[in-house]
């Protein structure tokens, strides 16, 4: 009997060294999160995105699964990030006549608000005290996750803390655009979705879909000008 | 739906090559949806394939940073000291660049407007 349930035991560890493990947890986490968000009544500062990661550490901590082996098996996963960051491409080219109907707006205000969502989260971080590693890790806390992934890596940051940043950043950008439009008397919504995806990426964009077709619209907008922007401006300016 | 898969996989390639040729500081994913949005342009349709591929992809972007997202809860020790930091950045960073994007655009809207109507 004892014999048993040591093999009953060992079933975790034996299993998790074949990457399908990782791919098998990930997928229940990510499906545990929306159905949890469901349930929830889709609360604004609570993304599904939170919920899965939420649950997917605790069960990695309870069976004490050795974190870095993870990874390695959920990088059939991860690979699938660049393929994704080129299918972008594709609803930015959609809304073309969008970008041509508000270009001028759009030209004076990207550049602007794009690097000042970089430089007042480093200036204020450096003024603390952070290091130059956790600097690296926020200054691209307002681009979507594939394109931030490979700014961190560039400039020698952390992708785990990033992506934490990331997701705070997403959340409380949604909050914010809510609560500022209000009081700046804004219900344009092609301003409102702008500015979400601009500094919430894609958890912006999301909320942006729920106002409106049109916010949402803008808001892929924004948030794709943003991370071509900073992908290509960050490495440049951290070089120097 | 796999052919539209294939022809991103090979625009990332692309990407990545041009990258590592020419050594440009951007990812290759980012290469390649430049590319991407050129030639959509200049062909001036998306096929279906490419279509239903992309918005496939799209629609689980969550699911492929996730792996990534669980990290932060992995490395507690490594940045002690800096959470002070990091949450002020963060908070009221993003509190700033949000005032700053809304004022912008509304000032930059209102005067292309005007402009308009002067014309």
């Amino acid at each position: 009997m004892t014999e048993l349930a040591g093999r009953f035991m060992a079933i975790p560890d034996v299993l998790s060294a074949s990457p399908i493990f990782a791919i098998g947890l990930t997928l229940s986490a990510f499906f545990a999160g929306n159905w949890l968000f469901a349930r929830l009544g889709k609360p604004l500062w609570m993304p599904p995105v939170v919920l899965s990661a939420v649950m997917l550490a605790a069960v990695i901590a309870v069976l004490s699964l050795d974190y870095v082996r993870y990874q390695q098996g959920a990088l059939w996963i991860t690979v699938l990030l660049g393929p994704a960051t080129v299918a972008l491409g594709i609803p930015l080219y959609q809304q073309i006549h969008h970008i041509r109907a508000m270009w001028k707006p759009i030209v004076v205000t990207l550049p602007l608000a794009a690097t000042m969502a970089a430089v007042y989260a480093v200036v204020i971080a450096w003024a603390m005290g952070a290091t130059p590693e956790v600097l690296a890790s926020l200054a691209p806390k307002s681009v979507t996750a594939p394109i931030a992934i490979g700014i961190t890596e560039q400039l020698g940051g952390s992708v785990p803390l990033m992506m934490g940043g990331l997701l705070i950043t997403g959340v409380v950008a949604a909050l914010f655009v809510d609560l500022l439009a209000q009081w700046l008397k804004i219900d344009d919504e092609r301003i409102v979705g702008f500015a979400l995806g601009l500094n919430g990426h894609a958890i912006g964009t999301a909320r942006a879909f729920e106002i409106s077709h049109t916010a949402g619209a803008f808001a892929s907008l924004g948030m794709g000008l943003t991370g071509v922007f900073t992908a290509l401006i960050l490495p440049l300016v951290f070089r120097l | 739906m796999l052919r539209g898969f294939l022809i991103l996989v090979l625009f990332f390639l692309f990407g990545e090559a041009l990258r590592l040729v020419f050594l440009i500081p951007v990812s290759g994913g980012v290469l390649g949806m430049i590319l991407m949005t050129l030639t959509l342009m200049l062909r001036g349709r998306v096929s279906d394939a490419l279509a239903s591929a992309s918005q496939a992809l799209i629609s689980v972007l969550v699911l492929l940073i996730m792996p990534g997202v669980v990290g932060v809860f992995f490395m507690a020790s490594q940045f002690s000291g800096q959470w002070l930091a990091v949450s002020a950045a963060l908070l009221l960073g993003t509190f700033l660049s949000v005032l700053t994007t809304l004022l912008l655009m509304k000032q930059v809207v209102r005067l292309s407007a005007r402009s308009r109507t002067n014309d």
